[in-house]
């Protein structure tokens, strides 16, 4: 079992982020997290990244118990930093060195590699997300859907087992969506795992092979992308689409809908 | 510039200008240019000494003979007289002056001139302070530029660890120089933004409160963005401890500068004392 | 305030290196403790902030301008080490990068601005804070005047160091080779403009974003707090010594010597004889030196004779050394002392 979610609870400033959610992902699996904003999908996605534990409950990765204590011994640290990778929505979080080579050679130096090794796979996934020619470019000077695939590209360099991603095509242009669905598509064969984490209804199909479906910080369903979509009520009460009356061609009427950013 | 700037023009101004100058030295930095093929260290270490050398000296024509060399190493490297001019010589002057020109009659000395109608007396003593103070100031300024447009500032940064500046230095350096940018960009937004909402000119009292909220507006965002940025630097490994990817080598172009820069800063320093 | 460049010898300059690199040694040693937390990004973000803020510049009469540090808030979120540190790189970053301050005055900007700055900040905001509440407005007011406190402190030993220039470094023909205004002209020019408009700036930007920062996020402003840095007793005391140790050369302008510290040789020089005449109510002193003092003032020679080592040409340098030397001195002792009587 790739994760293990026993009963977690998560709270932060006062607020409960996460509230008794269990839940098992397999390995090789590609999951979407769907949820309105503030449903807690991000704390999640952060939880199974190690980045906060729980204040109640328990997380497992590959058997291993995640604790904030487990993470002070490097080499543990070091094996689920490599297996396990999360792009951030906001990239601008994620983009702090002074070029894009720097950028994605920062988690393989990070973790020690020898540097002629760092060179060479960091050129060769430059290559693959087709950004070599923004090698010495600034990163935050960058387009959206460049920031984006620049920081793809730092996680992916490591070669995680596991990717996890918060919104990833958020405020990105339609061509940029498009190009960022079919880069996952391709790249989550066989028996890697992707985690989506998207409010956007419009390419669950193509990401993932099922749902969980995220409520103020309960998981209030677990099924295939066709069957969330068809599941009119589900959508409107968990906030993922709503219905209003609008007019189409002098007619009143109305349907649940998506208005996209 | 008009005279009549409002408050929020003259701020987003000049945020706006430190964004621009930060762009153009890193553009200039890639241009083909004598220094730019220079390892970092030799010129940090290099300008550097050149720069104390000339803080050192006591005697004008040596600070002037290094501003000298300054002017044409700008020159083979593609820094332009003009772009000397307007970044580093008018404003370094605008500053100086008011405080050089005033000690040039009032330094206690022999006059050797008295300005017609009111007398006041230009004394030799006064105008070598103005002269040794002008002439310092531009200098250093001139080389402090110079290091930063033909060098790209990570490995200015890098190169500062030859000075045995701590890694963690090294570190939050680097950081801060990435958030200033940013942060430049959200406080011109927010100025931007008021600006299409402000019309005529501020009172004293609400352009106080405007430059505090804006200020706890801005900490607020950083510090929701500082959070994310630790928890996105562990998620990529970082445990406290900084590797750079070091790409020093000195070749025999390298050397030769080490040797051109101590002869002149050693002379400099000799000749001036 | 920054000082460019040419404005300070270089001996003074390397004095105030020579200050500044204990307190970043410690801050470093501090920080890098707590590396693996979020101070680092967190300092990181409040060294931009600080570099932000200096570059709101408010024109000042006399054609300079002034502005606010954020000394203060910086010092009531990271607390005073890491405080120090962030304002130190946003000096560093002005200087490198947009040459606002000088590269050899980098250690005077940062001691006067950063590391005096946020010894004075702490202090005062315990002092006045004490253990008010976070979200009280006592804790807003305390904020301000720490920041109000703290830079024009900081001016003051700008202004000091700028006005020992032209006594102690000039031409043979007396041309001042740096700084050309004395203290007279130096204090009251750098402290007109910060005891009114830049120290209200900073008045108004510490205690407003503290007002701010209890409402929208009130964990932010423990860090300078009662419950946390024990040692912290000890800081006023540090900060006053920092402070007087940078104020000792002026007692060299005080005119004349400190009355009954006067050598043998002093009574037969008619100066200081008259000088002492001057001093104890126009009593002549005797014409023949009393001969116990005579004798035993010949007992001990100091190393440091006159506070000034004989190789040390300038005799504020001279003075400045030895007040650190001294404290120095004094300061192990007493820690010896202390270990010893554990």
């Amino acid at each position: 079992m790739l994760f293990d979610l026993d009963r977690l609870t998560y709270q932060y400033e006062r607020l409960t982020a996460l509230d008794d959610l269990s839940l098992s992902i397999p390995e090789g699996s590609r999951i979407a997290l769907l949820g309105a904003n503030g449903s807690g999908k991000s704390t999640l996605l952060r939880i199974l990244d190690g980045l906060h534990f729980p204040n109640s409950g328990e997380v497992r990765f590959r058997g291993e118990l995640l604790t904030e204590d487990r993470f002070g011994d490097d080499e543990f640290a070091f094996s689920f930093r490599r297996q396990v990778g999360l792009v951030f929505q906001n990239p601008d979080v994620q983009l702090f060195n002074p070029t894009v080579f720097d950028e994605v050679a920062f988690g393989p130096l990070q973790l020690r590699w020898p540097r002629s090794e760092v060179r060479e796979r960091v050129g060769d996934i430059l290559d693959r997300l087709r950004i070599a020619h923004l090698k010495d470019r600034v990163p935050h000077r960058l387009s959206g859907g460049e920031k984006k695939r620049v920081a793809l590209a730092s996680v992916l360099v490591l070669d995680p087992a596991v990717l996890l991603l918060d919104e990833p095509t958020a405020s990105l242009d339609p061509r940029s969506q498009s190009q960022l669905i079919d880069l996952l598509v391709e790249w989550g064969g066989g028996a890697k795992s992707v985690i989506v984490a998207t409010h956007d209804l419009g390419d669950l199909e193509d990401i993932a092979d099922r749902c969980c479906v995220l409520d103020c910080g309960r998981l209030v369903a677990e099924r295939s992308p066709a069957d969330v979509l068809c599941d009119r009520e589900l959508l409107e009460r968990t906030n993922l689409v709503h219905a209003h009356r609008h007019r189409h061609a002098g007619e009143l009427h109305s349907h649940p809908h998506v208005h996209r950013e | 510039m008009s005279v009549r700037r409002g408050f929020i023009e003259r701020t987003v101004e000049g945020l706006y200008e430190a964004m621009e100058h930060a762009l153009h030295a890193e553009q200039s930095a890639g241009t083909a240019g004598l220094l730019q093929k220079l390892d970092a260290r030799v010129k940090v270490a290099g300008i550097l000494s050149l720069i104390v050398a000339a803080v050192l000296s006591h005697r004008l024509w040596v600070i002037v003979s290094i501003f000298a060399g300054a002017v044409a190493l700008a020159l083979l490297s593609r820094v332009s007289l003009a772009t000397l001019a307007s970044r580093v010589w008018i404003g370094a002057f605008a500053f100086t002056g008011p405080i050089a020109v005033p000690a040039i009659f009032l330094t206690p000395g022999e006059a050797i001139y008295r300005v017609p109608a009111i007398a006041w007396p230009v004394t030799m003593q006064g105008l070598t302070t103005a002269a040794l103070l002008l002439a310092r100031v531009e200098t250093a300024a001139t080389l402090t530029l110079l290091l930063v447009f033909t060098t790209r500032w990570n490995h200015v940064l890098k190169a500062l660890r030859i000075f045995r500046v701590p890694v963690v230095f090294v570190v939050i350096l680097g950081m801060t120089c990435r958030y200033i940018l940013l942060m430049l960009e959200t406080a011109h937004e927010m100025f931007e933004s008021r600006r299409s909402r402000t019309v005529g000119a501020l009172s004293g009292v609400e352009r106080r409160r405007m430059t505090v909220s804006t200020a706890g507006v801005l900490l607020s965002r950083t510090s929701q963005l500082s959070g994310d940025v630790y928890l996105a630097m562990q998620s990529r490994g970082f445990r406290g401890e900084v590797y750079v990817l070091d790409d020093f080598r000195m070749n025999r172009l390298d050397w030769s500068a080490v040797a051109a820069f101590v002869a002149l800063a050693g002379w400099a320093v000799w000749a001036g004392r | 305030m920054h000082i460019p460049d040419g404005y300070l010898s270089p001996a003074t300059c390397a004095v105030m290196y020579t200050g500044a690199a204990p307190f970043w040694y410690v801050a470093l040693r501090r920080v890098r403790k707590a590396l693996h937390t979020r101070l680092v990004p967190r300092l990181s973000l409040f060294a931009a902030f600080s570099f932000v803020i200096m570059m709101f510049n408010l024109p000042l009469p006399g054609g300079t301008t002034g502005h606010a540090v954020g000394i203060g808030i910086a010092t009531v979120v990271l607390g005073p080490w890491a405080a120090m540190l962030a304002v130190s790189i946003a000096i560093v970053i002005q200087a490198l990068f947009f040459g606002d301050g000088g590269i050899t005055a980098i250690g005077a900007n940062c001691f006067n601005m950063a590391i005096v700055g946020a010894l004075v900040s702490y202090a005062m905001y315990r002092l006045l804070a004490g253990r008010s509440s976070i979200e009280s407005p006592r804790r807003v007011m305390a904020a301000g005047l720490a920041g109000y406190a703290a830079i024009n402190v900081s001016a003051l030993l700008a202004a000091i160091e700028f006005g020992i220039q032209p006594a102690l470094y000039h031409t043979a023909s007396g041309a001042p080779l740096y700084c050309p205004y004395g203290l007279g002209v130096a204090i009251p020019a750098m402290m007109l403009g910060h005891l009114t408009i830049a120290g209200f700036a900073e008045f108004f930007v510490s205690a407003g974003v503290v007002a701010f920062l209890q409402k929208s996020d009130p964990s932010l402003l423990g860090e300078a707090g009662p419950q946390s840095a024990p040692a912290s007793h000890a800081f006023p005391l540090w900060a006053t010594l920092g402070v007087l140790l940078v104020l000792t050369p002026l007692g060299i302008l005080a005119a004349g010597s400190a009355w009954g510290e006067w050598s043998a040789a002093d009574y037969a020089n008619p100066a200081v004889r008259q000088q002492i005449a001057a001093s104890t109510f126009h009593q002549a002193p005797p014409a023949q030196v009393p001969a116990g003092l005579e004798r035993l003032s010949s007992l001990w020679t100091a190393p440091f004779a006159s506070y000034a080592p004989p190789y040390i040409r300038s005799a504020a340098f001279g003075y400045l050394l030895s007040a650190m030397f001294g404290a120095g001195l004094v300061t192990l002792a007493c820690a010896g002392v202390s270990k010893f009587a554990r």
